[in-house]
């Protein structure tokens, strides 16, 4: 029993954690040139630099979910993501530290404003998902679990 | 257990590869026009489009001063006519997205739809000068220019503004 409730537990946090970023990588997909624009307002990158994060980030999110969601390399998966998410947390806290006011560019692009701090805490919720997911996951090329 | 540590490296670092590369290639048209500042310039006159399917291209500061140095742009504001009244690139049209129904005929009648257009509004995060843009492509407008750093930018450049509140 308890290994069934683990097992229904990782799937949730996998495919989950797969909607989210499948999710942000679509909107972003669907829409570069303002993505870029987010990437922008950060301002740490020179001009064409923010172009190409904007070309290939929102990618290698949408790869991320995707694998997740079909249970393809998930501990690899789980590894990005947990990474992307440190980074992600960085940067909006180097927003914070140097008081700009920008929308945090995670999901749709343009409208309300989501604060640093909440995005903080969201991303940390990723990154502890991504994290048990990475611990907890077993080697294999496609997961059932 | 190093053997398996540098093979999920490996796993992860392929993932990531893959998929960079399909985003470039994916955008490699945006990522060569936003690398050489390049946009193109109609030899034709512009038909009108139904369609917002030509892209518009964004453009930098500089790029964005040296088409006003040399006059050959006409700057579009998409924001707010009272932000615009208070201070705006110098020589800039006010075209508030919020009414551009209304204001468009007089619009069409004082700028030609050969004209480069440099849309910006209230910098990165805002998007009325894509909205606009998008709007203006399917009055006819062909050359659009999308100036993300908006007035904030150019502000901050020491770029020439006028307004009521200078």
């Amino acid at each position: 029993m308890r290994i069934k409730t683990k097992h229904y537990f990782l799937l949730t946090l996998r495919v989950g954690l797969g909607l989210v970023f499948i999710y942000a990588g679509i909107l972003k997909i669907r829409d570069p040139i303002a993505f870029a624009g987010s990437v922008a307002a950060y301002k740490l990158l020179p001009y064409f630099l923010n172009y190409l994060v904007a070309a290939t980030i929102p990618w290698v999110e949408a790869a991320c979910g995707l694998f997740l969601i079909v249970g393809f390399r998930v501990r690899a998966v789980a590894g990005i993501t947990a990474a992307m998410n440190i980074l992600f947390i960085f940067l909006l806290a180097s927003t914070i530290v140097r008081g700009l006011d920008i929308d945090c560019g995670c999901f749709r692009q343009g409208g309300a404003k989501t604060s640093a701090w909440i995005a903080i805490m969201r991303d940390i919720v990723f990154l502890a998902t991504a994290l048990i997911l990475f611990t907890e996951q077993k080697e294999r090329r496609f997961s059932y679990r | 257990m190093k053997e398996k540590s540098k093979k999920l490296f490996f796993e992860m670092t392929v993932i990531v590869l893959l998929a960079a590369i399909t985003g470039i290639a994916w955008n490699h048209r945006l990522l060569r026009d936003a690398y050489t500042g390049k946009y193109a310039i109609a030899k034709t006159p512009p038909e009108i489009s139904t369609t917002t399917g030509a892209e518009m291209m964004p453009v930098g500061l500089m790029q964005v001063k040296d088409l006003f140095d040399r006059k050959e742009a006409v700057f579009v504001d998409a924001r707010e006519n009272s932000v615009f009244s208070q201070a705006h690139i110098a020589n800039a049209l006010s075209l508030p997205l919020a009414n551009v129904d209304s204001a468009l005929p007089m619009f069409q009648q004082k700028v030609p739809y050969s004209s480069i257009l440099i849309l910006y509004c209230s910098g990165y995060g805002c998007h009325d000068s894509k909205d606009l843009g998008k709007k203006l492509q399917t009055k006819g407008y062909q050359q659009i220019l999308i100036f993300e750093g908006g007035f904030p930018e150019w502000q901050s450049a020491g770029f020439p503004i006028e307004g009521a509140d200078l």
